[in-house]
Parts: C-alpha cells; structure tokens; sequence
C-alpha cells in the first residue's frame, strides 16, 4: 500500500510549529549576537561621543505627548558636523539592536537628541523614536 | 462584545504592561487575544468572526490616547483578525483536528507566532508611512530578526494558553437569552465608555 502523498493537519501543524519556533529562536540567537554596545554615537561616519554632542550642538527643547523633552537640536547637530545642505539629505537613525528610521529634513529639524541617546520628534508616531541611537546616517 | 473586550484589553491592559516595562504585545497576545479568538470560534463556529472582532477592537483602539500611532495600531489589530481567520480557514469548526495535546499547542504556537509577526510587520510598515516618514524597505527588512525574534514569547504562552482554552470545550457553558443579550450589551457599552472618558480625561 503506498503512503499518502499529502501530509494531513495532524503532521503538518506540528511541524509549522516548530519551525517558526526555530526561526524564532535562531532569529533571537542571531539579534543578541548581532547587538551593537558601544557609548558613542556615528554621525556621518565620524565617531561623537554624548559629552562631544552636547558641546558641540545647541539645546533644545520641545513638547510631546510624553511631556517636554529636552536635549540638543538635531538640526543643529548636523549641521555642526560639517554636513552640506543639510535640507537636501535624508537620516536614518540606528540603535544598537538593530531598529532603524529614516526621516526627511522637514521631520529631522523638529527634532533633538537626549543625553540617553534618544531621538524625539513633536507630533509624530513614537516608532520614530529611535532609542540607544548609535549612529545616524546621512543618505 | 468580545471585539470590545478585546479592544479595551488592548488600549487600557496594553499600556498598563507597557508602561510597567513588559513586553505588553507579545504578552497580550498570547494570554489574551489568541485564547479569546479560539474561544469564540468554539462557542459561535462563525468564520469571519474574528475578523469582525478585529474591526471593532481596532475601532477601539482609534481612541486609545496613549500611544501616538492610533491608526496604524487599529490596522494592525485588524490584520490579526484577518491573519485569525486564514490561519484557521482550512480547521474545522469544532475542532476536531485538535485532540491531542500536541495539536491543541502547536496550534498555539504556529498561530500566535504568525499572528503576533503579521501584525508587528503591518505596522512596521504603516506606523511610518501614517507618520509622514515615509516607508524605507530597508529599515524593516534590517529589523526582521528583531520581529521574528520576538514572536517565541506570544508562541510559547499560547502553547499552554490555547490547550486549556480548548479543555473549555468540556465545560457547558450555557446562558439563557434573557441574560445573554443585556450583559452582552453591558460590558460592550461598559468597554467603550471607558476608553472615551479616558481619552477625554487626558485631552482635556
């Protein structure tokens, strides 16, 4: 007698199971492993530290839906950095496990940097606020 | 009713463990919305079930003033439902298929994990594009590992959650009509008026 050629749902469902119990866990072997620790921040391929930021770049202050938030303006800071037209560029914003957004000019000068290295952006979604930044490139 | 429930569970439970430091999605997910989906299946046995509770509870969650995002986490509540409901295309009514122990979990596990990556990816993808950023491929395709990763939480809760949901089944659970009807329309009613007023409390 020969075997059925399609597995039925008592075989198949377990094995679904399984394997997005694997991807899961390799994927999560994988972030861990891949996880970026370090205390400064790359800005156009340049290495800053928090303390250098703040020097260089001025303070600032705005108003989320958390409260008000304060930290040094992102505009600022990227144009301290020697970056030219600035207005002409897009940024995306790394954190160290991995997440990752990208903003215009017009969202990018709203913003500012906190001295816990995180971004906050006035009257936008929250996914856009990037925490543990590690680097912010310039596209 | 259950499509209340759920949104309510979502916007007020949600941000509670949220706001506690948890991981509030996958542990939502797992202990309550899998659980409610399976149990209203078993007790109704109505396809496009879920999906309409998916659509009341986003419409729940439009309310919700904690988070910045309002619509592109109603989106993604409504796409669980609808993941719900594909998942569960091709499973009987009753649940036949689901008798041995190991069913029961790994049906648990599979539809928790792509139910919970599903709706991580919807607004992965949306929460951007609603914010005015726009949305960059590569940003999420960067992130992936970083979803998958966190669908083994709401996967493995459901392994245990979705087994003694179905041992539900058992029980006879019955409500004569004259009761049924008005305590449906209670927590429904009871559910929305409290997500408003908490959004009013706080605009005001």
């Amino acid at each position: 007698m020969r075997a059925p050629m399609i597995l039925g749902k008592e075989k198949l469902i377990p094995i679904f199971a399984m394997v997005v119990l694997l991807v899961g866990t390799f994927s999560a072997i994988y972030v861990h492993a891949s996880q970026i620790e370090k205390d400064s921040i790359t800005i156009n391929s340049q290495e800053y530290t928090i303390d250098q930021i703040f020097i260089i770049a001025e303070s600032m202050s705005i108003e989320t839906d958390e409260g008000v938030k304060s930290g040094v303006s992102l505009m600022d800071l990227i144009n301290q950095v020697g970056i030219g037209c600035i207005s002409c560029n897009e940024y995306t914003f790394k954190a160290k496990d991995g997440y990752q957004q990208t903003v215009d000019f017009e969202i990018l000068k709203t913003g500012i940097l906190t001295d816990y290295s995180r971004v906050y952006f006035p009257n936008t979604a929250h996914a856009l606020w990037v925490r543990d930044v590690v680097e912010i490139e310039v596209k | 009713m259950f499509g209340s429930l759920w949104g309510f569970s979502e916007v007020i439970l949600g941000s509670m463990i949220a706001d506690a430091g948890y991981p509030s999605g996958g542990l939502m997910t797992g202990f309550f919305v899998i659980p409610i989906l399976i149990l209203t299946r078993m007790i109704y046995r109505q396809p496009g079930m879920a999906l309409g509770m998916g659509l009341v509870a986003g419409s729940l969650r439009l309310f919700n003033p904690f988070v910045g995002c309002h619509i592109c986490s109603a989106i993604a509540i409504m796409a669980e439902g609808a993941i719900f409901e594909l998942i569960f295309y091709g499973i009987s009514a009753d649940f036949k298929e689901l008798k041995s122990m190991t069913m029961k979990s790994s049906i648990g596990i599979f539809s928790a994990y792509i139910i919970f990556v599903g709706g991580y990816i919807v607004t992965q993808i949306l929460t951007p594009i609603v914010a005015g950023a726009g949305f960059y491929l590569e940003n999420l395709i960067i992130f992936m590992p970083r979803i998958l990763a966190a669908g083994v939480l709401p996967a493995l809760i459901a392994s245990l959650t979705v087994p003694l949901v179905i041992s539900v089944r058992k029980l006879d659970i019955s409500i004569k009509d004259k009761i049924y009807y008005p305590t449906t329309l209670g927590i429904t009613i009871v559910c929305w008026i409290v997500v408003i007023s908490s959004w009013a409390v706080l605009a005001a």
